[in-house]
């Protein structure tokens, strides 16, 4: 194979797309979409806003709390609002249908609620515009559109057998072809990630890593344009005639990207059923009562926890402990509840993964979804990602309830074991801004590489398939 | 004449494949509104024996204090679900269909969404309503694309300008063929959901179906104004793959991001902080403001007077959780316009764009819309209402569980008021468009048949 001849074949091409007229509107709309999807990813900025502002607002509130008995101050709660990944501009992924915030309060996990979707009519199922998905649904159908002709034409007009007695050999037209192809969908490419450095560079916060996330999105983005344009050209060579290519071509298209991919997560739901979200909290609630109920005075696991905390003290009643025994026993109560609700949750959040699985092994069949999960993942935009906030929501929400309860253990009279109301049995406010706020942070990205192993495989896969599935087709294709 | 075309068209490999398709992604989603309803009913019949349960757990341990019982007690509104909601399941995967109330304030109870699954909810339900407005204009063009041009490309077409009288009549009869086929689909696919499904026959059932009828009448009368074009078949194949592109995923993409955008709703997050500050706050007030506050909204109670300053009072603490509601009310009522004004939003502008439109009017039909859910929030408040006041004298004069009627406190249900379906307003946008490609294609036959 010679570099000039691939390179001599593949300039053909570029220029031969670049005479034809077709290229012109195509290249119109993508930059209108562009501009659109980049629009629509800035209210990023706006969301962003909104939940900083309403942190602030929750932190000042729960600052302005004047003294009193700390487990006030633990059902006062506070709040945690999720973040943007500043890359989120880019990749919508699963945002919209995320929640946004969560009151953390003592011995309860809300919900995470106030999604967009939420607040949306049916129109949101369509889908929504943003550049990811650009490049992951119409990209594709435009190197079909402009490639799928690149073979079976000149075979159909006869100009491939003049090509070939001119010298040039199979191998060379094909991954030429091919070359030139990849040439113009870099063209489409190249302006997204252009658009999205200018919009992160002119974002003040940003996160520490989402260069490199951004490096490794447009590598995703390069090796599928690299998949498609082989995809095409074996197409085009294997078609016995234009419009065949074409039809397959589009047919692989709604295969893969409309109806597979609903399909598996369809069946996906039916072979894992979850419970319904009043089972869920029933199973938790009747663990808690089998572990015991602080409550409840006469309760077998909390009276033996008291006497042998009396023993260890060697004192006969819990008034004459060194501390709160009220604090200690909640602070009891609050682990049990807490490691029991982490436990169901875990199962919860396993049985979505499981519904999942189907999707993301399909990857393996499917390049459009390895592209769809790695760049969703490499945004912030994904399951994890949002999984992760849940669980540093939780976790703060247990340190907070657990500094209260230390709190009243250390300041409030042994004396005094319920009750939290009136001026009485207070502690110093200084001690609610001793607090540190609750600071959501995004996954590293090692972290995520190592969740999208299978869509990571998945694009090696497809790299190696689909040149190897060319260099083989380039052995015996027939010019006539 | 006809009988030949059906055996021909029937053969080809084109229309096996499409109809195996659509049969079997049909089947998934009659089993996925199975599931859907299933998941329903099971929620449906748990909230009875539940909400009895732990009436009476909870009376047991607090029989002689009204006011902590109800601290405890949760009460059950059930938003009622119509078989057709498995046809269209719209919002109704995230939106929760049971509310559990307590009578403390309501603002940080009544929004609580259910335990969903993010990805399933991004891909999408495969329900019915998405195999007939995405798959079926589909098979529409895979049908039609090359309805006239094969003909020509494959030389027959000049034999049929030999042999039939009128070339538009063969033509006619070729599209009148595949839509017949279609609509025998979609009726077979309607026939064994209704069974599965146990929907009943009635006018909103009806209207379902009328609906999707029109809407796949709409793909014909622009497939048909394609194929008048005279073009080759590549150059409709695309042309008509364009148009579902732009009808099924761009536009209403397009519309959502300019309604989000435009309509933010921030207020949701305001009304979640000041709905806590509005209650908690007044732990640390003068207990004589909160009760004014108490008794401006309820003057009916004012005979309760004022609990002394010092200590804890059930009055008092009944008051504070109010004030909660009370004080977040002005955000509350915004971001309830907010979302109201996307609803109304998005049904303006799918005016323009069919399948939203026909998205919209089976969200509509099967009561799982964004609006159904809004008149849902709104009973709750109602809800919520009517049982606080039931409870406050009870627990004012402080009161115990034997002064109360249990028996009355079972599940409520609410039906949202649909019966009727807007026959004119939901057909108008459809059929104006099937008018406007039909009366293309008449003046591009005009020209050049």
């Amino acid at each position: 194979m010679r570099k000039e001849i691939l390179l001599l074949v593949a300039g053909q091409f570029w220029v031969s797309v670049f005479k034809s007229k077709a290229i012109y509107p195509i290249i119109g709309i993508m930059l209108v979409l562009l501009l659109y999807a980049a629009y629509s990813g800035l209210s990023y900025h706006d969301q962003n806003h909104f939940r900083t502002d309403h942190q602030n607002m929750a932190r000042e509130s729960w600052e302005g709390n004047p003294d009193k008995h700390p487990h006030r101050m633990a059902h006062f709660g506070t709040f945690a609002f999720r973040l943007k990944h500043p890359l989120s501009i880019f990749d919508f992924g699963q945002e919209s249908y995320t929640g946004n915030a969560v009151f953390l309060e003592a011995h309860r996990q809300n919900m995470v609620n106030f999604s967009e979707a939420g607040f949306s009519t049916g129109i949101l199922r369509f889908g929504e515009l943003h550049m990811a998905m650009i490049l992951q649904l119409i990209l594709p159908l435009i190197i079909f559109f402009i490639g799928y002709a690149a073979i079976v034409s000149d075979r159909e007009n006869g100009t491939l057998k003049i090509l070939l007695t001119q010298g040039a050999n199979w191998k060379e037209i094909l991954l030429g072809r091919s070359l030139g192809l990849l040439a113009i969908s870099a063209l489409f490419i190249l302006p997204f990630f252009i658009m999205t450095i200018v919009l992160l560079l002119g974002e003040g916060h940003a996160a520490s890593d989402e260069w490199g996330r951004l490096a490794m999105s447009s590598l995703t983005y390069l090796v599928f344009a690299v998949v498609l344009c082989l995809i095409t050209i074996a197409v085009s060579v294997s078609s016995r005639s234009s419009k065949n290519a074409l039809l397959k071509l589009l047919g692989l298209w709604l295969l893969m990207t409309v109806l597979l991919p609903r399909t598996s997560q369809a069946i996906g739901a039916y072979y894992h059923p979850t419970p319904t979200k009043l089972e869920f909290r029933a199973s938790i609630e009747e663990e808690v009562i089998q572990y015991g109920d602080s409550h409840n005075p006469n309760d077998p696991y909390f009276n033996a926890l008291k006497d042998s905390v009396l023993k260890v003290h060697k004192v006969g009643s819990v008034e004459e402990l060194p501390f709160n025994y009220g604090g200690f026993i909640m602070g009891q109560g609050e682990r049990i509840s807490a490691e029991i609700y982490k436990k169901h949750h875990n199962q919860l959040l396993d049985q979505y993964r499981n519904q999942n699985q189907l999707t993301r092994w399909l990857a393996i069949v499917n390049p459009y979804l390895a592209v769809k999960h790695l760049s969703m993942a490499l945004c912030g935009t994904d399951f994890e990602s949002y999984v992760d906030f849940q669980g540093q929501a939780e976790n703060y929400r247990y340190l907070l309830s657990q500094n209260m309860n230390e709190l009243q253990m250390k300041y409030i009279s042994p004396n005094k074991i319920s009750g939290s109301e009136g001026k009485t049995h207070v502690i110093d406010r200084k001690e609610w801004k001793a607090l540190p706020d609750f600071e959501h942070r995004f996954l590293p990205l090692g972290k995520v590489i190592k969740n999208e192993s299978i869509s990571i495989g998945s694009m090696v896969l497809w790299l190696t398939f689909s040149i190897g599935l060319v260099i083989s087709l380039s052995k015996n294709a027939k010019a006539i | 004449m006809y009988l030949f075309m059906f055996k021909q068209f029937l053969r080809t490999g084109t229309c096996r494949l499409g109809l195996g398709l659509v049969l079997f992604l049909g089947l998934i989603s009659i089993i996925t509104g199975k599931q859907f309803l299933n998941d329903q009913e099971k929620v449906a019949s748990e909230v009875v024996e539940r909400q009895l349960d732990h009436i009476k757990r909870n009376i047991e341990f607090h029989s002689d204090d009204l006011g902590l019982l109800l601290y405890y007690l949760k009460f059950t509104l059930v938003n009622e679900h119509d078989p057709l909601s498995a046809l269209a399941i719209g919002q109704k995967d995230l939106n929760p269909s049971v509310q559990h109330v307590k009578i403390l304030t309501l603002e940080g109870q009544k929004y609580d969404t259910d335990l969903v699954n993010p990805t399933k909810l991004l891909y999408g339900n495969l329900d019915l309503s998405f195999v007939l407005i995405y798959v079926f204009p589909l098979l529409i063009i895979a049908f039609t694309f090359n309805l006239r041009s094969e003909e020509e490309e494959t030389g027959t077409w000049k034999i049929v300008s030999v042999m039939s009288k009128s070339n538009l009549k063969f033509l006619l009869s070729k599209l009148l063929v595949r839509l017949i086929l279609l609509v025998l689909l979609m009726s077979f696919l309607y026939l064994v959901a209704s069974i599965v499904l146990n929907i009943s026959w009635g006018e909103l059932s009806f209207a379902f179906f009328v609906v999707g009828f029109v809407y796949i009448l709409f793909w014909f009368a622009l497939s048909f104004w394609i194929i008048s074009l005279k073009r080759a078949s590549n150059f409709n194949a695309l042309v008509l793959l364009s148009f579902w592109l732009m009808l099924v995923i761009l536009s209403p993409s397009v519309v959502n991001t300019i309604i989000t955008n435009r309509l933010p709703v921030p207020e949701a997050l305001t009304t979640m902080i000041r709905q806590r500050d509005g209650y908690h706050q007044k732990w640390d007030m003068d207990k004589r403001g909160t009760m004014e506050k108490f008794y401006d909204s309820y003057p009916q109670f004012e005979t309760y007077g004022y609990p002394p300053e010092e200590g804890f009072s059930w009055l008092w603490y009944y008051a504070m959780q109010h004030l909660g509601d009370e004080e977040s009310r002005e955000e509350s009522l915004s971001m309830r316009t907010k979302i109201m004004q996307r609803a109304n939003l998005s049904r303006k502008w799918a005016k323009f764009v069919p399948s939203m439109h026909t998205q919209l009017a089976f969200n509509d039909i099967a009561g799982t819309g964004l609006i159904n859910h809004l008149n849902f929030l709104q009973h709750t408040n109602t809800f919520h209402e009517n049982t606080r006041l039931y409870f406050y004298p009870k627990i004012f004069s402080n009161g115990t569980a034997e002064d109360v009627d249990w028996d009355q406190f079972k599940p409520v249900y609410f039906e949202d008021e649909r019966s009727s379906f807007d026959w004119l307003g939901n057909l108008i946008p459809l059929c104006t468009g099937i008018v406007f490609f039909f009366g293309l294609s008449g003046l591009s036959i005009r020209n050049n048949m």
